[in-house]
């Protein structure tokens, strides 16, 4: 395959083009623009060595004749040489090219030329001039260029590094005397170099690096590449750095949110433990006790929900991370915390502070009596006070969202605990149907109240048949509003797993829902999110939690 | 056993061989073969660094098969690059030889290759890396930030003594002066030998102190040991070489700036002494010119310093350590005392530089008070 496809003349003359403007990058224009086409040039190199790599040396020379001055521009381009993989792909096109029998003097050349360049990238040989003195004395030591170039590199990256932390000085850290220009060049020269090694103590001082000035002094490529490299794994920094990356750099916040929730959807979400993994391996809950990061990471939350049209992913997604979070927050031995109310300026502060609370605070036998409360604030906050616009119910219901453990505690506090139902029911309607215009929020409670009473009477049957739920099936499959459907489908796994007689017929009966209305992901979601809770929060008893599992494995499949 | 060392012999004739015009006849088998000796020496020394005595075997018949020894059991270890690279410049080699040459270095292949395809691309990154990084450098804050390839080369001198001092060690035998020493140290320009002499004293006395400065050159094992032993074996041969021949201690003195001498002398006690020593024959060369009012040189001789220079020596020893500041204290104060033991200025150069330099410190302590 790589034999028939031709890599496109067109990229070729590009590339010689922009590889003879560029030089050996030495003033800052070239320099920058090779940092923004180093990727690009690096696919490029690939494709060539592919289509290289079968061919005759003669053959390839034919086919590219102008490849010599392509790859030779290349290897004395240090920004080229020293980025990623570009040395391994450049040296192996070189091998390519070597002819193992040399017909005539052109050839003979070109062979000798390879031999020149390699040894130019390789070795501290005779062949360089100003360094002829060195590597006698290297190789009389018995060391080889690696050995050398392995300490320089090192030491290169202490003295920076001493540099720009300051000298101490009687005490007194110096800071600033390194000029604004200076450390954006640092960052410009140090973007090839992001995933060496060697170099990542430099990267971490940069980006700690608070010179005074107003304006961010370190390159913007610099920042988008560590971004990228951070997020796809190939260096590793300490925390600090990141989160200070993140402050500066807000397209790098905004790429690092979007990427967390690309795996998260890509991935199947088969235990809520992986996702919080994920999650926490991101560093973004982290991150987040910063308020302003924490603002933006909740905006790009905001939108990912408005455009997936509140998917329950998306949702619980939002929900593990707002856990993950309050830990975070919770285990940081800072002095200056922010209070947890500061995260959350412009909502309800007693909503606030009643959703901060975690069930794990509260004996379960208070839940009931915390939701009632969750329940009476929002009821007051909606209804009866003058709430302006679509924008801030959508706010209050966000919130609501955010700390959805409490919603679904509700749901089961429904049916396992004694007491008045209302204000429970109330409170999941209003998460399930936030809107009431046309008073879809209303009926919500009305439909959802006649299925409740309805599942109560059966709570305690030990035995009980398909049929007796048939009626509650059909109110939720006739619902013409879905809102209805999610809340009743809630109210009715739950009735399933947690209810005497339910588990007999649970399996069977989840199929048949599943299959009627195609909620298959929110019911999987649902009880995931269950098990997850009972995993950190509850006891319950082994009946339900094998239950639960079964039926999880089932539904993981067919999903 | 004896197979095995007969085999490990052959090491300096491989690499000698691969340097040479020798390989004008070779053909990509005996290419191949050559490598493959190389893998296996690696293999030997993989398999025998933590076995102390079979590694002082393998060194000694190693030393006794080179006319001039400077190639020791760690060496083993890193053959397929010494060789490799050798080859790699080697002109003499033929395309064909060459050619399979590229393709076991540098080109991806099976499990066989391993490291070394890594190691070569690692290499070529970190020589791009060395021009990047080499930003024009602000000027140097303390006597102790040296230019990085000066470091560098100290940093791999060290590491050869400490590889010569551990082998010394795990053979019983005393750490002396390495046979290969002067030769190598002569392969560097006199002005650069110093510096690197210099750097890696100072690198030596810092050691624990340097973070992340640079590590072990080498395959050696126990990393950066302070020991009072590993002390003796790197520094011992760096400061009798200095200070063995004095024609080279006194332009060794005399190149390097004052506060670099003074931060050896402080850390080094066999310095110290020969360093005053010079300085005193340095003065005893000074005459007061009364119409100029100040001291001149008696002989524009290029081997001695001038007033300015010397106070200037004697400020910086006074900033050193304590123990320094006595040391030089007594001796100023004793050559005052043997050259008259004036108070008056302008007959003893010994009065004028004590007044001058304790009068200099004096008004850079003010303005902390």
């Amino acid at each position: 395959m790589a034999e028939d496809t031709p890599v496109p003349k067109l990229n070729f003359e590009y590339w010689l083009n922009k590889a003879i403007e560029w030089g050996q990058a030495t003033t800052l224009e070239s320099q920058k623009d090779v940092c923004l086409h180093l990727p690009q040039l690096q696919e490029f190199l690939h494709e060539i060595y592919e289509t290289l790599k079968h061919k005759d040396s003669v053959v390839a020379i034919q086919q590219f004749p102008l490849i010599g001055q392509l790859l030779g521009r290349l290897c004395w381009n240090p920004f080229v040489v020293g980025y990623d993989e570009s040395q391994k792909t450049l040296m192996w096109c070189l091998c390519c090219l070597y002819s193992s029998e040399p017909q005539n003097p052109v050839e003979l050349k070109a062979n000798s030329w390879i031999r020149s360049l390699l040894c130019h990238l390789l070795s501290s040989s005779k062949w360089e001039s100003n360094e002829a003195e060195t590597s006698t004395f290297i190789s009389t030591l018995g060391y080889t260029s690696a050995d050398y170039y392995c300490h320089l590199v090192k030491n290169m990256v202490f003295s920076l590094v001493t540099e720009l932390r300051g000298n101490q000085f009687n005490g007194l850290y110096i800071q600033g005397r390194v000029s604004a220009s200076r450390v954006n060049a640092m960052s410009l020269f140090c973007l090839p170099l992001i995933t060496l090694p060697d170099v990542t103590p430099l990267l971490e001082t940069l980006l700690l690096y608070h010179g005074g000035a107003s304006k961010e002094i370190l390159s913007s490529q610099f920042l988008e590449a560590v971004n990228e490299a951070f997020l796809k794994k190939k260096i590793s920094l300490p925390e600090t750095a990141v989160f200070s990356l993140w402050l500066r750099h807000l397209p790098s916040l905004e790429k690092a949110t979007l990427y967390l929730l690309d795996q998260l959807v890509s991935i199947q979400l088969n235990s809520l433990e992986e996702v919080a993994c994920v999650i926490k391996d991101s560093l973004l809950p982290q991150a987040a006790s910063h308020p302003a990061i924490f603002r933006i990471v909740n905006e790009i939350f905001k939108n990912a929900l408005l455009e997936t049209d509140g998917t329950p992913e998306v949702m619980t997604i939002i929900q593990v991370f707002t856990q993950l979070f309050l830990q975070a927050h919770q285990n940081e031995n800072k002095q200056h915390k922010f209070p947890l109310k500061a995260y959350f300026p412009y909502h309800h502060q007693p909503l606030v502070t009643a959703l901060l609370k975690r069930p794990f605070e509260l004996p379960a036998t208070h839940w009931s009596a915390h939701l009632k409360h969750i329940s009476d604030i929002l009821k007051a906050l909606v209804e009866d006070t003058n709430v302006s616009s679509l924008a801030d119910l959508f706010e209050i219901w966000f919130l609501v969202v955010r700390f959805g453990e409490w919603p679904d505690i509700a749901a089961e506090q429904l049916l396992k605990a004694a007491g008045e139902p209302d204000a429970l029911l109330w409170l999941l309607a209003f998460y399930y149907c936030p809107q009431n215009e046309n008073q879809q929020r209303t009926q919500t409670m009305v439909e959802a109240k006649a299925v409740y009473n309805h599942l109560m009477m059966l709570f305690n049957c030990t035995v009980l048949s398909v049929k007796a739920l048939e009626a509650a099936v059909h109110s939720i499959t006739d619902t013409e509003q879905c809102c209805n459907q999610h809340l009743l489908t809630h109210l009715l796994t739950n009735f399933l797993l947690f209810s005497s007689g339910g588990h007999t017929i649970a399996q069977e009966f989840i199929y048949h829902i599943t299959e009627t209305t195609d909620s298959s992901k929110e019911v999987c979601s649902l009880l995931t999110r269950t098990a997850y809770r009972i995993n950190h929060n509850g006891e319950e008893n082994e009946r339900t939690v094998k239950l639960l599992n079964e039926l999880l494995e089932k539904l993981t499949l067919k999903v | 056993m004896e197979a095995l060392l007969e085999l490990v012999e052959q090491l300096p004739a491989l690499l000698a061989g691969a340097r040479s015009a020798l390989v004008r006849d070779w053909d990509s088998l005996t290419l191949d073969r050559a490598l493959e000796w190389a893998r296996y020496f690696q293999h030997l020394h993989d398999r025998f660094r933590t076995r102390p005595r079979l590694r002082e075997v393998l060194g000694r018949r190693l030393r006794r098969a080179q006319l001039s020894p400077s190639l020791g059991f760690p060496h083993l270890g890193r053959c397929p690059q010494l060789l490799g690279l050798a080859l790699l410049e080697n002109r003499a080699l033929p395309p064909t030889a060459c050619r399979c040459l590229l393709r076991s270095l540098l080109q991806p292949s099976g499990a066989e290759a391993g490291p070394e395809p890594h190691s070569l691309a690692l290499l070529a990154r970190r020589k791009a890396a060395s021009r990047l990084l080499a930003l024009p450098s602000s000027p140097p804050l303390s006597p102790a930030d040296m230019e990085p390839q000066l470091q560098a080369e100290a940093q791999l001198l060290l590491g050869r003594l400490r590889e010569e001092g551990q082998e010394a060690e795990s053979a019983g035998e005393a750490a002396g002066r390495p046979r290969w020493f002067s030769a190598v140290l002569e392969q560097l320009p006199t002005p650069r030998v110093f510096e690197v002499v210099a750097a890696a004293l100072l690198g030596q006395g810092n050691g624990a102190e340097r973070a992340g400065g640079g590590g072990l050159a080498g395959n050696s094992l126990d990393g950066n040991r302070a020991s009072a032993t590993g002390e003796e074996c790197v520094a011992g041969p760096l400061l009798s070489w200095l200070v063995g021949n004095q024609e080279r201690f006194s332009a060794f003195c005399l190149f390097l700036p004052g506060s670099l001498l003074a931060s050896l002398a402080g850390h080094y006690s066999q310095l110290s002494r020969p360093y005053l020593d010079l300085l005193a024959g340095c003065g005893s060369h000074l005459l007061y010119d009364p119409l100029q009012g100040r001291w001149v040189k008696s002989c524009p001789d290029k081997a001695v310093l001038s007033w300015e220079e010397l106070r200037e020596r004697f400020t910086c020893l006074y900033q050193g350590s304590a123990v320094l500041r006595g040391q030089t204290q007594a001796a100023l104060k004793l050559l005052k005392a043997h050259d008259g033991d004036f108070q008056v200025c302008g007959l003893s150069v010994w009065t004028d530089l004590l007044t001058e330099v304790e009068e200099c410190l004096r008004k850079d302590y003010l303005p902390l008070t």
